[in-house]
């Protein structure tokens, strides 16, 4: 945990600090003010990822840090969900984008790094940039998910999906890209280690991650919506599985692995 | 749907589940032991079934052969699965019994700059064997990120970074003076030279890197002070600066030739990130000699079944992309100019 006092620090603790409060109006039925302050957060988080590549003068999607802060202008995928896909959930994408600013304004490092010898690779930005899509689909899937769960429906005039319905529509989203994350994750471990599979905890709990959400799609189709809760619980227990992947390998260094100059 | 269907969908399931609940496992025992664990015979009978019922699948259901995306992913599942075992060390096993391919598995190999050498020392065991073939390290070598830097720290924790570049004065403020590096050695060594100790650099095997670092007080008063990269702290200053000296890897090269009879048939310098391939093996920067940098250490892989495992990754992921998102994408595009 660190606090960043720097003016890329500053751009992302603003970005936070708007995305909140759009949530908190959102919640408290501004709807209007809100959306203004989740634009206001994206058009900060568009400075600060424009101020680093500045400053690193090359495309920032080299470390983490700069991964997440890509992340961050999460404006323009909860528009396409709304648009494209008819599912929608303001607040919580607004909430989305506070949490993923999180790592970057209190976890990594913002040095710009030297990158050591496995990390240089073509592949480490498409690969981590699937993974890192896949998640916030992910995420958004979760929150519908709950939202089947604790019954809250849409309004009838918004004309977007039933919560069942959003879940499995943002999965299908997801589910490409998170297995494009895996396989080029794969491909790179054979290029840099020797081995496509090393049996190494992070890639064992990326595997498990991915197979939750394959049973989830067939269980879905042996089932349709039949049982809604359990296709819900199928959701949210695919996004724990995807939380232990990311943090618990990383940060608590538990299994020490392959994987552990990640963090 | 029909009983018979229904009941391959819920082995399918089941045994979805069941790798879930084994790769968590997998991930609490850590690499070594979950490599052995799923490489056991039970875990075989295992993989043989998920692939089994795939095809079984595939057989049943007609939709998985006529929606062109999820033959691919199913299919191209198989092949991971085919490609895996047949790749594996069993695999390899069971083609030398039955076709007498006799393939090293994967291994590692030894080799000092300037000679050549075909022998690899199996993982897992004692054993060596012989390629059909050699190779011949011509070179190895680090490379560092540029420029390089010397930090200097007071004991009131101010800080510098400055780049090493031989001759270059760089003042340090009106307290401090200035600092010169005067030379970097690759090789520190201590000889004598009329009768006194005098440094020089070693040019025979072996790496010991420093910088000779002048510094100038304010006063004019010059010190000169080594630096060394593998004994920080090791330097004798005065009491005012701590200096360090720390070199960042970017690469380990080790140029390479292979060598068949007296023919050099293939040539590459291999990198971290960029193995060389040749007559079914490919090779891997893996370790190398940290005190001399004399030899480096490959890292050798068979490549049987890796091929197929790539195929069923083109046909999972092109199947899964075309049936959940552009599948959509094309039917909405059509059914706009309709
Ligand atoms: C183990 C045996 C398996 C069986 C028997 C099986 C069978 C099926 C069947 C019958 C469907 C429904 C197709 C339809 O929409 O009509 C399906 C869908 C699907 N399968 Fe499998 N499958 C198996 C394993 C796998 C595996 C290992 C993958 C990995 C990629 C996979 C990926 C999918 C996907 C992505 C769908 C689409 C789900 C959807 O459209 O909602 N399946 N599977």
């Amino acid at each position: 945990m660190e606090i960043k006092y720097t003016i890329q620090g500053l751009l992302i603790y603003m970005t936070i600090a708007a995305y909140l409060l759009a949530f908190v109006t959102t919640l408290l039925r501004r709807p209007k003010s809100g959306h203004f302050l989740y634009l206001l957060g994206f058009a900060i988080a568009v400075c600060s990822f424009g101020y680093r590549w500045y400053h690193v003068r090359h495309v920032p999607l080299q470390n983490l840090f700069e991964v997440f802060l890509c992340l961050g202008m999460i404006y323009p995928v909860s528009l396409f969900c709304r648009r494209v896909l008819r599912v929608g959930s303001d607040a919580a994408d607004m909430l989305i984008g506070a949490i993923v600013l999180f790592p970057a304004g209190f976890i990594f490092h913002a040095d710009p790094q030297q990158l050591p010898p496995a990390l240089q690779s073509w592949l480490f930005i498409p690969h981590v940039a699937a993974y890192m899509f896949s998640y916030i689909f992910m995420l958004m899937a979760t929150f519908q998910a709950f939202c089947q769960l604790a019954g809250i429906n849409p309004k009838p005039g918004e004309n977007l999906l039933s919560p069942e319905e959003s879940t499995y529509r943002i999965i299908c989203m997801g589910f490409p890209l998170l297995t494009l994350g895996l396989i080029l994750g794969s491909y790179w471990g054979k290029l840099a280690w020797g081995d496509y599979w090393g049996w190494d905890p992070k890639e064992l709990w990326s595997l498990a991650s991915w197979l939750v959400f394959l049973g989830y799609l067939h269980f879905r189709y042996m089932f349709g919506k039949k049982h809604p809760r359990i296709n819900s619980l199928w959701a949210i227990a695919g996004m724990a599985v995807i939380i232990i992947t990311l943090l618990w390998v990383n940060l608590s260094r538990i299994f020490s692995g392959l994987h552990s100059y990640a963090t | 749907m029909h009983k018979y269907r229904r009941t391959i969908m819920w082995l399918g399931l089941l045994l979805i589940i069941v790798l879930t609940v084994l790769s968590i496992y997998g991930a609490f025992i850590g690499a070594e032991r979950a490599e052995h664990f799923f490489n056991q015979p039970p875990l075989a009978v295992f993989w043989m079934a998920l692939a089994t019922l795939l095809i079984v699948g595939i057989a049943a259901f007609r939709r998985l052969v006529r929606i062109p995306g999820l033959l691919l992913m199913h299919a191209g599942c198989v092949l991971i699965l085919a490609g895996g075992m047949w790749g594996s060390h069993a695999g390899h096993n069971l083609q030398k019994k039955l076709f007498r391919i006799d393939k090293i598995h994967s291994g590692r190999m030894a080799i000092y700059e300037g000679s050549s050498d075909n022998r690899v020392a199996l993982d897992g065991t004692r054993e060596q064997k012989e390629l059909p073939f050699s190779l011949k390290l011509k070179d190895f070598r680090i490379e560092y990120y540029q420029p390089v830097y010397l930090r200097i720290q007071t004991h009131q924790g101010r800080q510098w970074k400055i780049p090493v570049e031989v001759g270059k004065e760089f003042p340090l403020g009106d307290e401090a003076g200035t600092i010169k590096i005067v030379k970097a050695y690759e090789n520190f060594k201590v000889g004598m030279e009329e009768g006194k100790s005098a440094p020089f650099d070693d040019p025979s095997p072996g790496s010991n890197p420093a910088l000779e670092v002048q510094i100038t007080e304010p006063n004019g008063q010059a010190a000169t002070q080594y630096v060394f990269e593998r004994f920080p702290g090791h330097s004798h200053n005065q009491g005012k600066f701590s200096l360090s000296y720390h070199r960042v890897i970017s690469d380990y090269i080790s140029e390479l030739q292979i060598v068949e009879g007296d023919k050099i048939v293939a040539e590459k310098d291999i990198e971290v990130n960029h193995p060389l391939r040749f007559g079914g093996y490919h090779f891997y920067q893996s370790s190398y000699d940290d005190k001399a940098g004399q030899y480096t250490v490959l890292q050798v892989v068979s490549d049987t079944g890796l091929y197929v495992v790539y195929a069923g990754y083109w046909m999972l992921c092109i199947g899964v992309i075309w049936h959940l998102w552009l599948r959509h994408i094309f039917k909405r595009i059509q059914s706009k100019y309709k």
